[in-house]
């Protein structure tokens, strides 16, 4: 089992050079660059950094064309801050993108987003990515693992995630405590996770 | 750090209450720090954003049946869709169809649901040779319905038939039908 890890490990570093680095490591590449441009450690990087990205902006702002226009331009601030030098310890990488993602929703949220100009200025050169890990979701088979469920626990997570509602706010309407609702909430979703999951194998 | 495996990964039910905001503050911003570093638990988040994405499409396309509330369905109003609703007096019929450009199907049946502890609904579906029985249903007694979106797919392929409902409260060692309600359908 070790050996067959290893091996993938290893193939998976000749098809990507940047495989073995951390995101430091590609954060520093990318400044020392300066003036040049580390195309290959900026697409990884971007890779890497672009589904948390997206996935901060989504719980956030609720919206996936909100959270695409955050994910970008959070990119593009990233990759200009190291281009640049502005970021004086590469180390920090994950700090910065986590900072300026939390900046960049209250300035999304409230109208003020720089999203224009950024775009005009350095939307070209920003690699294109695509920032879901996931390959897509079978919509059939996650119908037929809804159907297996039991009413009780279909109907929580209908009521959670069709306006990604907290638990309090879905037991106030089902008669259920907030605790009742985790607990249903978490093992119906395990056991649709694990159904939609064993038909893709 | 991303490509090394997660030494102190976030459970999945942490993850879980994290998306939908039911953490405080400072645990909140911990797993964010953590997400922001982490690849894995990132894809594992990925996933439960994944699977939410789909409950949200597949309802939103009719293809979910879920006992929901009064509210709930507000909310899919708001939201935009085009709702069809049929209320049904306890012991009730009601002529129903589906029209084209409906994007859900709404029943609201009538029921005396005060002191009911567990509501099982009873489906008597054409074409069906036995009855469907749905048990503990979610329902708020307050409101004195049960509130139900069919499977929009489903109705949209029958021919004029009629299906029956039938909700039975469960106590202590039996029973008790509390209504019935006819759908008489036409395409």
């Amino acid at each position: 089992m070790e050996v067959l890890s290893y091996a993938r490990r290893v193939q998976r570093r000749r098809d990507d050079p940047t495989e073995g680095d951390d995101d430091a490591a590609l954060a520093r590449r990318i400044a020392a660059a300066h003036p040049g441009i580390d195309g290959a450690a900026e697409a990884a990087l971007c890779r890497r950094l672009a589904p948390r990205v997206r996935l901060y902006g989504l719980r956030h702002l609720r919206d996936a064309h909100a959270a695409a226009d955050l994910m970008q331009q959070v990119l593009m601030m990233t990759l200009e801050r190291l281009r640049s030098g502005a970021i004086r310890d590469p180390e920090q990488i994950v700090s910065f993108v986590f900072g300026t993602s939390r900046q960049l929703v209250v300035h999304l949220r409230r109208g003020l987003a720089r999203r224009d100009r950024l775009l005009q200025t350095y939307a070209d050169d920003v690699p294109a990515v695509d920032p879901s890990h996931a390959p897509a979701l079978d919509h059939a088979r996650l119908r037929d693992c809804l159907e297996r469920l039991a009413e009780r626990d279909r109907s929580v997570l209908v009521l959670s995630f069709y306006e990604e509602r907290p638990a309090r706010s879905v037991g106030d309407e089902l008669g259920l405590t907030e605790a009742n609702v985790r607990v249903i909430r978490h093992r119906a979703l395990q056991r649709l996770r694990d159904c939609v999951e064993a038909g893709a194998r | 750090m991303s490509r090394t495996p997660c030494t102190a990964p976030v459970p999945f039910a942490a993850l879980l209450d994290y998306w939908l905001g039911d953490l405080d503050a400072a645990r909140e911003e911990a797993i964010e720090r953590h997400l922001f570093g982490c690849g894995e638990c990132c894809a594992d988040l990925e996933r439960i954003a994944e699977l939410a994405g789909g409950i949200r499409a597949l309802l939103r396309r009719g293809e979910i049946a879920a006992a929901v509330t009064p509210a709930f369905v507000e909310a899919l109003r708001d939201s935009g869709l085009r709702l069809r609703e049929y209320g049904v007096p306890c012991n009730g019929s009601v002529h129903c169809t589906v029209a084209p450009d409906d994007d859900l199907l709404v029943a609201r049946l009538q029921a005396p649901l005060a002191g009911v502890e567990r509501l099982d609904l009873v489906t008597f579906e054409p074409g069906e040779e036995a009855p469907q029985r749905l048990t503990d249903i979610p329902f708020s007694a307050a409101t004195g319905e049960v509130v139900l979106v069919p499977r929009v797919d489903r109705i949209r392929a029958l021919g004029e038939s009629t299906a029956t409902m039938r909700l039975v409260a469960v106590e202590g060692g039996g029973e008790r039908v509390l209504g019935e309600y006819r759908f008489l359908h036409t395409p």
